[in-house]
């Protein structure tokens, strides 16, 4: 663990969370992209239909890049989707090109939401979210398996409870 | 106080009286304009007679509405920001509004607005619900009166001279297009575009077009003065009561008050043109307040350096956070200021370029090279402010550049780390980290830190917290854990 050129120690780094999300979640964004993306398509066909400025190719061109949006970003969200949740503080990792790490203190946790989505439901998942008291610390975990989800609301209810003060 | 309201309503909707006079007169119809002057003076009078408000068993209650009955309460130790504001109505009539911010809820609800109160009986309220809120003087009888705390002499007055500055802030410039903006709306509603003949007007020479660029440009020094005086005239910073006190405005004149609890660091703005001038101005950052609300106060306009320095320095009881050295970004965060800078705008110097060359006007080249001149100064001077440090208990992050700040947020009043990081900051090995607080949208943001440094300081920071997440060696046995 020491750099060869210098022989200082290297910097520490943070590593992965230790859970990832259920892996129906790769579906369920799929589902979601490709019925986003379907309807962009058709808003574009339409328009080429009634509108000589709109080419077919564009929309063939825009066509392609959905096909290739729902095979290349939900397996890679997936691969970054990470979570865990510690006695003192939850951490997530979330996002795909651009990663965000994010680390919040249970006892800043101010409420923990639960949520079920239309598709989500279809595939038996849940997002969990937690909020702080800062507008930029609330921190979500999409597509978790629905049990692994009320447990982990259970879970983080009981501990934030725990803490006292007002989490500010 | 009894004519706050009805005079407000009638100016508020002075220009539908206007619009129903006009049409009164070409229709005809007199009810009409009579009704329209009534109906919001009797709006007025009622809101005033429903309204009620009392400050007893530590709650603040405000109740009004005839047929919807609408009651606030709120506890007094929740009381986070009391600000008096009076408009020139008000001022006229020795009233003011008093907005007690209690930072409960995400609504419009946690606030409490009291207007048309005496400004000596607003006063008295808010020395009262402070008093409360810092916990000195607990339980104290609510009617018994308030002895006036001895004046405490302003820490910062304003100085006429400070007017020097207000063409360095970018605010000048944004009241400057607001006036631009409101003057031809002006000329569009009175027509005036349509009566100008366009083939009177001869073609303007280069020479022309380039006179009329400066002229605007200096018709924004006066205005951005204007818009300065307007805002900052008579500006006062007192400490009193457990709280910082800011008043200032020429005509609307507003007191806004801080609990200094609540007052989780400051942030010191340094735009290129401010620090060319030797100013500075400075912003509370201010915890607790509701989650939408902007979480900073101003605390001074800009003005001379050495003076915001100095309150900066009050406020964190050290000098060291807003003065100290900051630790370097490294050579990669350095580039990356150079390109993000430089290869958007250098796409329009090669566009003019090209047309150019191909028998189009060569002038193009000259506004467009400008521009990636003003790109290059832009970049070099973020790429040498970028930097950060964790001194004394504060979290210190500086970046930016003609808008560039310097902030130092407590340790104590971080409640959470993001890091964030696109794919090219990855292979960088670079890391935006942001430390979150609880006001509001206020949080830190270290731009393009060092990964390793990161980590260091997040860990530093709040021991404990983050030290449960680092990555153990390649070989995934705890005790390759590196020291740091």
């Amino acid at each position: 663990m020491t750099d060869a050129t210098t022989g200082q120690p290297t910097p520490p780094t943070l590593r992965d969370p230790a859970h990832r999300v259920s892996p129906r979640a790769r579906v369920m964004w799929q589902l979601g992209a490709g019925v986003e993306g379907l309807v962009l398509v058709v808003i574009a066909g339409v328009l080429a239909l009634t509108m000589d400025a709109v080419r077919w190719w564009m929309v063939l061109a825009l066509a392609v890049a959905v096909v290739a949006y729902v095979a290349v970003v939900p397996q890679w969200r997936y691969l970054v989707h990470r979570w865990e949740a510690t006695d003192t503080a939850v951490y997530t990792q979330t996002g795909w090109w651009a990663r965000e790490r994010r680390i919040a203190p249970m006892s800043r946790i101010q409420t923990v939401d639960y949520a079920e989505g239309a598709i989500a439901r279809l595939f038996g998942l849940a997002s969990v979210t937690v909020t702080t008291a800062s507008a930029a610390g609330a921190i979500s975990i999409d597509g978790l398996d629905r049990q692994v989800a009320r447990r982990l609301v259970d879970d983080l209810t009981r501990q934030a409870d725990a803490v006292e003060g007002d989490a500010t | 106080m009894l004519l706050v309201h009805p005079v407000r309503e009638v100016l508020r909707f002075l220009p539908v009286l206007l619009g129903l006079f006009l049409a009164g007169s070409a229709g005809g119809g007199p009810p009409l304009h009579y009704l329209g002057v009534l109906i919001p003076i009797v709006l007025g009078v009622l809101r005033y007679l429903t309204t009620r408000f009392r400050v007893a068993d530590g709650r603040v209650e405000l109740r009004r509405g005839l047929l919807n009955r609408h009651v606030l309460s709120t506890p007094r130790d929740r009381v986070r920001t009391v600000d008096l504001t009076s408009t020139l109505i008000h001022r006229a009539l020795g009233l003011t509004t008093v907005r007690i911010g209690t930072g409960t809820g995400g609504s419009d609800d946690g606030d409490l607005d009291l207007d048309g109160l005496p400004v000596e009986r607003a006063r008295e309220l808010r020395r009262e619900l402070l008093r409360e809120a810092t916990g000195q003087d607990g339980l104290g009888p609510d009617d018994a009166p308030v002895p006036p705390a001895p004046p405490a002499p302003p820490l910062v007055v304003f100085d006429p001279s400070w007017l020097r500055f207000a063409p360095f802030t970018g605010a000048g410039l944004i009241v400057a297009a607001a006036v631009f903006g409101g003057l031809s709306q002006l000329l569009n509603v009175t027509d005036s575009w349509e009566r100008v003949d366009v083939s009177s007007v001869p073609v303007p020479s280069e020479l022309a077009v380039v006179g009329i660029v400066l002229v605007l440009l200096l018709l924004v020094i006066p205005i951005s003065v204007i818009g300065y005086l307007i805002t900052n005239w008579g500006f006062r910073l007192t400490r009193s009561d457990g709280s910082w006190h800011v008043s200032r405005g020429l005509l609307t004149t507003r007191e806004t008050s801080l609990d200094e609890d609540r007052v989780a660091g400051v942030s010191l703005g340094e735009g290129l043109a401010l620090r060319l001038a030797r100013g500075r101005q400075l912003t509370a950052i201010v915890t607790g307040v509701d989650r939408k609300a902007p979480g900073s106060a101003g605390l001074v306009p800009p003005a001379p350096g050495r003076l915001v320095l100095d309150v900066a320095a009050r406020v964190m009881e050290s000098e060291a956070p807003i003065t100290g050295r900051l630790r370097d970004h490294g050579p990669a965060a350095r580039r990356r200021r150079w390109t993000r800078a430089v290869v958007p705008t250098s796409v329009p110097p090669l566009l003019a370029l090209v047309v150019s060359l191909t028998g189009g006007p060569w002038w193009p080249l000259l506004p467009t090279l400008a521009l990636l001149g003003l790109a290059c100064v832009v970049a070099a001077d973020r790429a040498s402010g970028l930097g950060h440090a964790l001194v004394e208990g504060y979290v210190v992050a500086r970046s930016g550049s003609l808008a560039r700040r310097r902030e130092a947020l407590a340790v104590g009043d971080v409640i959470g780390w993001n890091l964030r990081a696109t794919w090219f900051q990855r292979r960088l090995g670079l890391t935006t980290l942001v430390a979150t607080t609880a006001g509001g949208r206020g949080a830190v943001t270290l731009v393009d830190v060092p990964v390793g440094d990161a980590v260091t300081l997040a860990d530093a920071a709040l021991p404990g917290l983050a030290e449960q997440f680092l990555a153990t060696s390649e070989t995934g046995t705890p005790q390759g854990r590196p020291a740091h």
